[in-house]
């Protein structure tokens, strides 16, 4: 008569102490495999307390198999998987990544700080009337920028805009106020190519026209945008300036980020650098698209992207800007 | 405009450093964008070590030719023995003297030490070495002082110049005495006249006639006999060299003074060289002949305001004087011209005539006509001091000057403009010290800013530059806006964003490009390479592309989102397209293509088109554009490009999506291959297909293309996934057969296929 319960002691100890998956495999034939002798015990059982007994035995073992198996699975897998180890510094898959001109991130950028603020986005054309690029905008007979010498003209009457400022004109006469908009795009002036300077350039240009706007709203306003741009420290001044469409005119300057306004080689040692132009809309423009200058008033102001780009990348030459070469594009 | 501060201080007292001078005027008047020391180095003393010296003895030097030696009295108990070069001086002249122990502007430090055997003890100036000019053909002679005068009393030995941008509102700023004027009203200060008038003007004769008092509102004529021309003083070349012209003779230099001075230009004839010894103020007559002061003959025409004689024109009036009426060395009588011209008839004259002169610049700003007598006062004294002329005639044509303007103005406006409160009466305290006066609630325009201040604004516009720095910062109270991109700007950035994920770099080229038979051609380009503007990306993007591959770089992929000008009308249309190269063949291009329609929700339909860029047998035109190889002539190895059309693509998007409801139904998804004739288009059978099913077919790819026996000469199999899938019901089995047979049959009737699978 066998002993069950020692039988039972020796197939735990032999599951236990199984190294592999084929050793347990043996262990569980010989224990619970159909000729073990629990499996002929258990075909001859005739008795309902032993039938108990056995098929108790039976459960416990085949958990405790089954535990085993797999521990050893995991150990072996585990083992194997540490075969494989790689050489984690070698390089990864090379995908493609593309990159955002960097015009293109800073357009984005004045998009976002104006849409925070309520402003509508748009651009005209770039092919301008002289009634639009400069008759509508207050611009003398004699100012500069209507020479063949500063500004492209392709016939008497059409130039290339010299500036953004025309959208100014044709918002005015497509809207009623308040409006407040910033046009972005091209802008084109009779300049040789130099690392300062390129015949084409972008500009981005304001319009708020509403009831009791002031020179203050307008400074606040560029205060945003240059904070936005360059980040929270940045400080804006107002130095008084000429444009033939705004009365009052100023130029704005931002505090210069590299010296913090102390004074360095970018800002020429004045801690200030210069953004652009801007005023209060000049009343003569209102009175050129009929809108009434005793209830509304304005403000404008317009800036280019090169140069906010030239700052905040620190680009000493703006033709790297136009090459389309891909070790420089490869850096934004 | 370079203002030398010495010369400011003529005007008013500038005791204030001149930095912070700079950064007030800078915000208040005009930018001040740089200033330029001149001359000696003040610091340390220096300036003590300069005298003025008296010539008490001059010999040749005993060892030497070319060397003077001196004995200069500079005020000590003995004369100083000095070694010199120059040989335009003796005993009894004035010079300038640096003593040993000077530092001079080129950093040289003066030692006494032996010159040939005798010894040197200090050094006799020429302008060039202290930095007052660029004269170096003898020493500085100086009008008789007293020896041992410091020479900084009589020179501006040391000196600061302060660069003055100019705008076109501001003639005033034209000139020294324009901002001398500035300095005052901003730190209220006390602004001295500029010249004392001359009282007792002779009754004549001069002859002149205005026949355009448009083009010409006032002229002063003034004679001056027995002038001698010469050099001018050095106190006074040196001003005009400081303010960036050259000194050339005391009657020419003396004419440019006064310019800088005050900001009116003159002019000088040589009186007898005048047919009539007249001046007649006209236009051209068409084909008339001048040969100007450059040496340039001209043609002029009607529309040229010129100055006359009684024969001919003598100079193109307010640009340059002609050449057979200068002051020359023999010059005895001077016609001085102080007049005033108009300023859109100048601007179209110098425009004509490419020549832009510094009179040209200030007239074309606009000249106060006031300012005429004033002018012809100064370089009246001057003339008569330094070229011991004699006035003996004055006439002062026009038609009346004009009125001072007066405009209204309300203190409470320019607050409410302005942001910030100043009171009325501090408002009105510094319009008047810039000159402007009161008249119960209106003001009075002074002269020289009668055209730039002609209403209110205008004049909330001088409070407002006095109070910039105060000004606060604050958002306009905004009602009705909310701001967010248009659906043609936000597909803009997907479509900029598709691109980058898909590993392109974007680029940037020039709307102008090399004459490519457009319409949009600028007749004056400043290069052959920027001359018209582009009607199609891709050639910029072809050079871009080459000079990656010339620089050597891998895994070439650029894109490139901007305006095309199409001819159409009076101006062009202006459409924004992107346009893209990349390394890979026809179907990786077609792949991005279809890719940036995916990321729009858009589907594309492509047919085999011809592109004169693109390769003859593989290229497709969308509804937005071409896709296709670039052609091997284009450039070397094999690129797919496409260029496509902004808002057609977007037309295409189904953007903003209405949600589909793809998941309580599930899709039945088949395969079938049909053998079709060679040269039927994958896409055809796809069209038709889709046309033959409905809506219920959701999807179909093609997946494979086979040719081989199996399936016959001139034939090839096609292979299609298909997917069918209903939003209201499930579909069964029967009804996707039935589908399938709708259109297995639609392409066996059109194209002649047969099932295969």
């Amino acid at each position: 008569m066998t002993d069950w319960e020692a039988h039972e002691q020796d197939a735990t100890r032999e599951i236990a102490s199984a190294a592999t998956s084929a050793e347990i495999e043996d262990v569980r034939v010989r224990f619970l495999g159909r000729k073990s002798e629990l499996a002929l015990a258990l075909r001859g059982v005739r008795d309902r307390e032993t039938g108990m007994l056995l098929n108790g035995v039976r459960t416990r073992l085949e958990a405790a198999v089954s535990d085993r198996e797999r521990t050893l699975a995991d150990e072996e897998l585990d083992r194997r998987l540490r075969e494989e180890v790689v050489d984690v510094t070698l390089p990864g898959e090379e995908l493609p990544v593309g990159h955002l001109h960097p015009i293109t991130q800073i357009r984005r950028a004045v998009e976002d700080a104006f849409l925070g603020l309520g402003y509508e986005v748009r651009d005209d054309r770039e092919v301008e009337t002289v009634e639009y690029n400069f008759d509508k905008l207050a611009f003398l007979p004699t100012h500069s920028a209507r020479s063949p010498r500063d500004t492209f003209f392709f016939d008497g009457n059409h130039v290339l805009r010299t500036e953004t400022s025309p959208s100014q004109i044709h918002v005015l006469e497509q809207q009623e106020p308040p409006i407040y908009m910033v046009s972005i795009g091209r802008v084109y002036r009779r300049d040789a190519i130099t690392a300062t300077r390129y015949p084409i350039f972008h500009q981005f240009e304001g319009l708020a026209v509403d009831e009791n706007l002031t020179l203050a709203d307008l400074k606040g306003t560029l205060l945003h945008v240059m904070r936005a741009l360059y980040g929270p420290e940045r400080r804006v001044r107002f130095r008084t300036h000429y444009f033939p469409f705004t009365e009052p005119s100023i130029e704005p300057d931002v505090s210069c980020g590299i010296c913090g306004g102390a004074g360095c080689r970018t800002c020429k040692h004045s801690g200030w650098i210069e953004m652009g132009g801007a005023g209060m809309v000049d009343p003569e423009v209102f009175a050129n698209v009929g809108v009434d200058p005793e209830r509304w008033v304005g403000f404008a102001f317009g800036c280019g992207l090169e140069r906010t780009a030239q700052l905040r990348h620190d680009i000493p030459d703006i033709r790297a800007l136009w090459e389309g070469d891909l070790r420089v594009l490869r850096q934004f | 405009m370079k203002v030398p501060v010495s010369w400011l201080r003529d005007y008013v007292d500038v005791e204030m450093p001149l930095e912070e001078l700079a950064t007030r005027l800078s915000i208040s008047t005009a930018e001040i964008e740089g200033i330029e020391r001149r001359g000696v180095d003040g610091s340390g003393g220096n300036l003590d070590l300069f005298r003025v010296g008296k010539v008490v003895e001059a010999v040749k030097h005993p060892n030497a030719d070319r060397l003077q030696l001196t004995k200069v009295d500079v005020g000590e108990r003995e004369p100083r023995s000095i070694v010199c070069g120059a040989w335009n001086f003796g005993a009894g002249a004035t010079v300038a003297v640096a003593l040993p122990g000077a530092v001079l502007p080129n950093g040289l430090r003066l030692e006494q030490r032996p010159v040939r055997g005798e010894i040197s003890d200090g050094m006799i100036l020429a302008e060039d070495e202290v930095g007052l000019g660029s004269d170096h053909s003898g020493i500085m002679l100086l009008d008789e002082t007293e020896p041992g005068t410091p020479l900084a009393d009589v020179l501006p030995l040391e000196d600061h110049v302060l660069l003055v941008e100019s705008t076109g509102n501001r003639p005033d700023l034209q000139s020294v005495y324009g901002l001398a004027r500035e300095i005052a009203a901003l730190y209220e200060l006390e602004l001295r006249p500029a010249v004392e008038p001359v009282a007792d003007l002779p009754p004549g004769p001069v002859e002149i006639s205005i026949e355009d008092y448009d083009g010409c509102p006032r002229y002063v004529g003034r004679v001056y006999e027995d002038v001698g021309i010469g050099p001018s003083p050095v106190w006074l070349r040196s001003r005009i060299d400081a303010a960036g012209m050259r000194p050339i003779s005391n009657v020419v230099d003396v004419t440019n003074y006064v310019m800088l001075a005050l900001g009116n230009p003159l002019h000088a004839f040589d009186l007898t060289t005048l047919a009539g010894g007249r001046i007649v103020v006209r236009r051209a007559a068409a084909g008339e002949r001048l040969r100007t002061l450059d040496g340039v003959d001209r043609e002029l025409v009607a529309d040229d305001l010129v100055i006359a004689d009684e024969e001919r024109a003598v100079a193109l009036a307010g640009i340059m004087g002609g050449e057979e009426t200068e002051i020359g060395d023999a010059t005895r009588t001077v016609l001085l011209e102080a007049a005033n011209f108009e300023p859109y008839g100048i601007y179209r004259s110098s425009e004509r005539h490419r020549l832009r002169t510094e009179g040209s610049n200030r007239w074309e700003k606009g000249v106060d006509p006031h300012l005429a007598g004033t002018a012809a006062d100064l370089a009246t004294r001057l003339l008569v001091t330094l070229a011991g002329g004699r006035l003996t005639g004055h006439a002062d044509v026009h038609a009346g000057l004009p009125e001072r303007p007066v405009v209204r103005f309300r203190p409470g406006r320019a607050d409410a403009l302005i942001g910030i409160e100043t009171p009325a009466e501090r408002q009105h305290a510094l319009l008047e010290r810039l000159g402007f006066d009161r008249a119960g609630d209106d003001v009075v325009v002074p002269t020289w800013r009668a055209r730039d201040v002609k209403r209110e604004v205008d004049v909330i516009e001088e409070v407002a530059r006095f109070r910039l720095e105060d000004v606060p910062n604050t958002l306009p109270a905004r009602r009705e806006m909310f701001g967010r991109l248009s659906r043609e700007q936000r597909l803009r950035r997907r479509v900029e964003d598709a691109l980058v994920g898909l590993g392109f770099a974007e680029t940037y080229t020039p709307s102008l490009v090399p004459d490519d038979e457009t319409t949009w051609k600028l007749p004056e380009p400043i290069s052959v390479e920027l001359t018209a503007l582009r009607t199609s990306l891709l050639p910029s993007l072809v050079g871009a592309v080459r000079r990656n591959v010339d620089a050597g770089a891998r895994r070439i992929a650029l894109f490139e989102l901007a305006r095309v000008y199409l001819p159409a009308g009076e101006l062009p249309n202006e459409r924004l397209r992107v346009a893209g190269i990349a390394e890979g063949g026809f179907f990786h291009a077609k792949g991005v293509v279809e890719a940036l329609h995916a990321a729009l929700i858009a589907e594309p339909a492509f047919e085999r088109a011809e592109h004169p860029l693109l390769h003859p047998g593989k290229t497709a035109r969308t509804g937005a554009g071409f896709v296709g190889e670039l052609h091997p002539r284009e450039l070397e190895g094999t690129w797919g490009a496409f260029e496509l059309d902004l808002l057609e693509l977007f037309a295409g998007s189904r953007e903003p999506v209405v949600y589909e409801d793809v998941i309580s139904y599930p899709a039945v998804r088949q395969d079938i291959a049909v053998a079709v004739p060679e040269e039927v288009a994958a896409g055809d059978l796809v069209a038709a297909a889709r046309e033959a099913a409905g809506p219920e077919l959701k999807e179909i790819r093609v997946f494979d293309v086979y040719r081989g026996e199996q399936v016959g000469a001139g034939r090839k199999s096609v292979a299609f996934s298909v997917a069918y899938q209903s939003s209201d019901r499930t579909l069964d089995e029967e009804h996707a057969t039935h589908l399938r047979d709708r259109i297995v049959a639609a392409l066996a009737e059109r194209f002649g296929a047969e099932l295969r699978a």
